[in-house]
């Protein structure tokens, strides 16, 4: 990692809008981002979670300099958007990359290094090093037509390492990839998360998020819905209890005021989800009545019932891709 | 430096898929005809027949310079755009005016070699057919590169701004506008009504190919001299200047979508 100046966030925007004109005898605008106010501090790995639309590729893209912002102002790694030097340390992998299917994946890279002002040898050397990574050395050179979308998606992802970057943005990394390249690029993320790089990613693979990040931000119809540790943003929902107990009947935990509870029966074992505020009493009861607690967890959301209950879009849209 | 290594990164690779792609497979019909016409004139006369394989090497040097400047530069940023290739480049440090002056200088530099190697075989075939190697023949030469680095201009302008298939009719329109700059010019002595002020207009805005055209004075062995030779350089570097000019100032407003 190279020393830019630490004290900034590897990402911060600040009141970012953006509108896309639409329609062509009536154009209007239509809103992709409302006020985006977003900070990623160096060295975590940030999910940027959102259904189909909700702006996440709008996001990046303007980070990337691709669509201009109608509002709002954006700083990576200290530097503003239209300081050329702000993306010498910054990899980016667009959402379904295409790549110069003329070309094999050394010479893309090759041609990347090249972009970067690197000399030959370390050009060359930092090609045969990232296939290595993404496990594509054996097909260095073959022709990118001839690749499938996995393995296109894995030289995406080489190329957006080209210049070891402190900051890399993924727009939907998994995409595409079987379940061995999933493995590899979730490796490959917590490996730059290691080295202290700062990895921004959007994905809809929920579970991904889960495992990766260490922080999200939660984005729907461009408005920025939550952002925060998982644990902090899920336990909004924790009120009830999950209790796993045995020793008891039916009737023997009707007896104790169980009966109406949601409950699950798994041989001797009673699954019981209990309203928190009435945990104690329940525990007291079951203990009285003979029964084993065996185990009392927090029924906690997943990020996936999260987002089906509380942020699917209006009209029956899914979260599917 | 940066800057130029980033162009020259980008030029070169445009050069080399323009050989991936065969573009240069073009110069295989170009030695088809000038073996043809090395062999089918021979019972002309000497004088004669030069002219004819001068005429006929010119002639085809240009026409297939033509065709790869309209159809491969009309694709330089169109089709990249389409396909999002340039997504990932534009996000590297890269200018948007150093990927555009890349894109025009690769496939100036196709057109470079195609029209060096085409040179090299009209002149083989004066040569083995034992008919004069002009040294004049290059004032044409020169110029028909001049004329195909407009059209590569013209063309990447209509890539910046629209689709393939639209900026290729563009293109293909202003080309011959172009090679009909001289009738356009007089075009009011059969349209009276016309404006003075816009055929001026139209005048100067097309690629004046007719200006270029230099072939017949090679051909006849008219010399064509330095000065002259000098100034159609001036006239195609600003015209050149202009139209990459307009094209760098709606490629750095391009939203990629």
């Amino acid at each position: 990692m190279t020393g830019e100046p630490s004290s900034d966030p590897a990402v911060d925007i600040n009141n970012l809008s953006k509108s896309y004109r639409v329609g062509h005898l009536r154009p209007r605008r239509q809103p992709a981002l409302h006020d985006l106010t977003l900070a990623v501090p160096r060295g975590e790995v940030f999910g940027y979670l959102g259904p189909n639309g909700s702006g996440k590729t709008t996001t990046l893209k303007a980070l990337m300099g691709l669509v201009f912002p109608d509002s709002g102002t954006a700083r990576l790694l200290g530097r503003p958007l239209d300081d050329p030097r702000c993306r010498e340390r910054v990899g980016y992998l667009p959402e379904h990359p295409y790549l110069y299917d003329y070309l094999t994946p050394a010479e893309y890279l090759d041609y990347v290094g090249r972009l970067f002002g690197m000399p030959g040898p370390a050009r060359r050397e930092r090609a045969r090093e990232l296939l290595g990574k993404v496990g594509l050395t054996a097909a260095a050179h073959t022709p990118l037509r001839r690749f499938s979308k996995g393995m296109l998606q894995r030289i995406g992802l080489a190329q957006a390492l080209v210049n070891s970057p402190d900051l890399v943005f993924l727009d939907e990394p998994m995409s595409g990839l079987d379940p061995i390249g999933r493995r590899l690029v979730r490796e490959i993320i917590l490996e730059l998360r290691a080295e202290g790089r700062t990895v921004v990613f959007s994905t809809h693979i929920l579970s991904d998020a889960e495992t990766l990040c260490d922080r999200v931000a939660l984005l729907r119809e461009g408005r920025l819905v939550a952002v925060g540790r998982l644990d902090e943003i899920l336990k909004i929902d924790v009120t009830h209890m999950e209790v796993l107990i045995s020793g008891l009947d039916e009737d023997e935990l009707a007896a104790i005021g169980a009966g109406a509870a949601e409950r699950r029966r798994t041989g001797e074992r009673w699954t019981l989800h209990v309203p928190e505020a009435g945990l104690g009493a329940f525990l007291r009861a079951v203990e009285e009545a003979g029964g084993r607690i065996l185990s009392v967890q927090p029924v906690r959301r997943s990020l996936e019932d999260f987002f089906f209950k509380e942020m699917s879009p209006p009209g029956g849209a899914s979260w599917a891709d | 430096m940066g800057g130029l290594t980033r162009v020259l990164a980008v030029a070169s690779n445009t050069f080399r898929e323009t050989v991936r792609e065969r573009v240069l497979y073009n110069l295989v019909f170009f030695a088809i005809l000038m073996t043809l016409s090395g062999l089918l004139l021979g019972q002309l006369s000497i004088r004669q027949d030069e002219k004819i394989i001068k005429d006929l090497g010119l002639a085809a040097m240009d026409g297939f310079g033509t065709l790869i400047a309209i159809f491969v530069g009309v694709g330089l940023v169109s089709k990249e755009i389409d396909r999002r290739s340039l997504f990932p480049l534009l996000a590297k440090p890269v200018r948007r005016s150093e990927f555009l002056l890349g894109k025009f200088a690769g496939l100036a530099f196709t057109l470079l070699v195609n029209v060096a190697v085409m040179a090299g075989g009209l002149y083989a075939t004066l040569v083995l057919t034992g008919r004069r190697p002009d040294a004049g023949v290059l004032a044409a030469v020169y110029t028909i590169f001049l004329g195909l680095c407009m059209t590569v201009a013209v063309a990447l302008l209509f890539s910046v701004f629209t689709s393939a298939a639209l900026a290729t009719v563009c293109t293909v329109s202003l080309v011959v506008a172009g090679r009909y700059a001289d009738v356009l010019q007089h075009v009011r002595e059969a349209a009276p009504g016309a404006p003075a002020w816009l055929v001026q207009a139209v005048y100067y805005a097309v690629p004046n190919f007719h200006l270029l055209d230099v072939k017949d004075h090679v051909v006849y062995g008219d010399p064509v001299g330095a000065r002259a030779l000098a100034a159609l350089t001036a006239y195609a570097v600003v015209y050149m200047a202009v139209v990459l000019g307009i094209a760098l100032f709606a490629f750095e407003r391009r939203e990629f979508t």
